[in-house]
């Protein structure tokens, strides 16, 4: 959801240390492939939050590119014995590439017409997938990923490297995304949010900019599926279901879309909560609709605003988003 | 294909057609009052069907929970838009998307914690169990019977839409809700109405499915998607529009299910995609 109160970005500030803290101290305090698998999503997140908080763009469907980010990692590393390092930056391509494509047509459309044809696509994603068995595996997903690999001649293997790996990834896209805010273009992006047909009128190409936003959004997607196939050493079919797509729009939701910090705080609590409860509770994912439901109706911010609103009451002035 | 394979591959598309549209005209009758995109359509269809499964165990058939479950379940519906969904609609549809999808997720779990997982079936009633013959071909009589209920249902609502008060105000409310409302028509209840009305529908549907495919607690995401997909081609919000473009999808699934069945899925989905691109009011709105 937009926020009614249009925000200065800023880059870098307060938001900045914040996020750098946290990745420094997570790997002290859970275990670190569970550490890995908060950056990934985060990463996955960020896409989310970058459409739905900058430009207003709701997407049921950037698991696609996740996917197809995942999917292509698996092949150029198990096939093309291509290293990590160009491998991601493929992957991340790809999905610049593939959403920048499909963004050309979803931006003709607005509102709820956008969101189902995120949908359409995303499924179009799964089927193609399905029935290119040959490829991908169909529902066995990609399997035999080499276990053992490098990125600029480190070797990326034990989780702690899979961790500075995926932390830094998730850094780089939220850096990216932060200074992209804090842009003239975020800038334009923001009164697009705000109200579409001004800017039109304003003589901005409104729909040129929303295609660079999907496109910026799919690569970063496209780079967590990269991470995430590495990660777990096979592609998993779950990776382009929708199932995928609903999760990291639930994390961007319960961190919140106003700041890209958010993506991180909901892949934190999202993936730290399902760890703690599943083991408890298998049906954790009913606390998580009702926090869904309760953020909706009184808390559009997500849990960052939260944060933010402390910030402000204790430390007499706003630290920005 | 052979001629006779293909008539009768028309045949079953048009079955699965109408059983398509009472899946989607609920969905459809709530976007075209209220712009309100209901991602809890799914859910509903759900909850009707575990009930059928239920009382169908309880009582040895399932006539008793064709009545009982589409009620039941437009009470639920009449319960959420009251204390949920009245917040919604002055926030963007965003808001509305993500409070009906959560929504949707916390019923398929509570689902999942009184039923389970797994998949369970449901009997067909006995006094249907077998196959009618129309002309050569065979059709299963309960599958027949479903048709004859949903081509019911359409006969139903095209009079209540187009020949009552109600109707007047649902088609009144789909062009300004904001007018229906100065003039004196207290729209709050027509909005609860019609939430109830959606519901009740995607209960009958619940019920009416659940013999053919039997329960699992994720069979809302795929009834959801296919409901999207056949008012989006038919033409959002339109009575005539989930008509269409349920028996459209019912064919197409019909035919390509002998000839490519991975590529049905995907050929519904794209159509989805290229009748927003192409005729954003389906291919049978005003525009």
């Amino acid at each position: 959801m937009a926020s009614s109160t249009p925000q200065a970005w800023r880059f870098p500030d307060l938001t900045t240390a914040i996020v750098v803290v946290i990745l420094a101290v997570m790997p002290f305090l859970v275990p670190t492939t569970l550490a890995s698998q908060v950056a990934i999503f985060a990463t996955a997140t960020l896409s989310v939050t970058l459409l739905l908080g900058s430009v207003g763009l709701l997407s049921f469907g950037q698991g696609l590119y996740l996917g197809f980010g995942a999917y292509l990692t698996g092949l150029l590393l198990r096939d093309a014995g291509l290293g990590l390092l160009p491998t991601l930056v493929l992957a991340t391509t790809a999905g610049t590439v593939l959403a920048g494509l499909l963004g050309i047509l979803m931006v003709r459309r607005q509102g709820v017409y956008f969101v189902m044809l995120t949908l359409a696509f995303a499924q179009m994603g799964y089927f193609a997938m399905l029935s290119l068995k040959d490829i991908t595996g169909g529902e066995n997903g990609l399997t035999d990923l080499p276990r053992t690999m490098s990125l600029a001649g480190l070797p990326i293997g034990s989780p702690l490297s899979f961790y500075l790996l995926t932390a830094g990834a998730f850094l780089l896209a939220f850096l990216a995304v932060q200074r992209l805010n804090a842009s003239p273009f975020g800038s334009v992006l923001t009164a697009i949010r705000e109200n579409e047909g001004r800017s039109e009128a304003m003589g901005y190409d409104v729909k040129r900019y929303k295609i660079a936003a999907v496109a910026i959004a799919g690569g970063i997607a496209g780079l967590a599926g990269g991470l995430h196939a590495a990660f777990l050493g096979f592609v998993p079919p779950n990776d382009i279901e929708l199932e995928i797509s609903q999760r990291i729009l639930v994390m961007a939701i319960i961190g919140g879309v106003g700041s890209p910090a958010g993506a991180l705080v909901g892949s934190v609590f999202y993936t730290l909560v399902s760890e703690a409860l599943s083991e408890l509770w298998a049906r954790w994912m009913a606390l998580i609709a009702l926090l869904l439901i309760a953020i909706v109706l009184y808390l559009p911010g997500g849990l960052w605003s939260i944060g933010r609103r402390l910030a402000e009451r204790f430390g007499g002035r706003s630290a920005d988003a | 294909m052979s001629m006779q394979l293909l008539l009768f591959q028309v045949l079953n598309g048009l079955g699965i057609g109408m059983i398509y549209f009472l899946l989607s005209v609920g969905l459809t009758l709530i976007f075209g009052l209220m712009r309100f995109v209901n991602f809890a359509h799914g859910a509903f269809y759900l909850v009707a069907a575990y009930i059928a499964f239920a009382l169908t165990r309880w009582t040895g058939s399932i006539w008793l929970s064709l009545v009982i479950a589409p009620l039941a379940v437009a009470a639920l519906a009449m319960v959420v838009e009251r204390v949920l969904l009245r917040h919604t609609y002055r926030m963007p549809h965003e808001a509305q998307i993500l409070i009906t999808f959560a929504i949707a997720l916390l019923m398929q779990e509570i689902v999942i914690l009184i039923f389970g997982p797994l998949g369970q079936n449901v009997p067909v009633p006995s006094a249907l169990s077998g196959i009618v013959f129309l002309g050569p071909y065979v059709y299963p009589a309960y599958r027949l019977f479903v048709v004859g209920v949903a081509v019911l249902v359409a006969i139903a609502l095209w009079l209540v839409v187009e020949k009552t008060k109600l109707g007047s105000v649902l088609r009144a409310g789909s062009e300004s809700a904001e007018m229906v409302g100065l003039l004196g028509i207290n729209v709050d209840r027509v909005f609860m109405a019609t939430f109830a009305l959606g519901g009740a529908l995607a209960g009958l549907a619940g019920v009416l499915f659940a013999p053919i495919r039997g329960v699992e607690p994720f069979m809302s995401v795929e009834a959801l998607g296919i409901a999207f997909v056949v008012i989006v081609v038919g033409g959002l919000g339109t009575l005539s529009g989930a008509l269409v473009g349920g028996l459209l999808i019912g064919l197409v699934q019909s035919i390509m299910s002998t000839l490519w069945p991975e590529g049905a899925q995907l050929m519904i989905y794209a159509a989805m995609a290229l009748v927003i691109l192409a005729r954003p009011a389906g291919l049978l709105g005003r525009f």
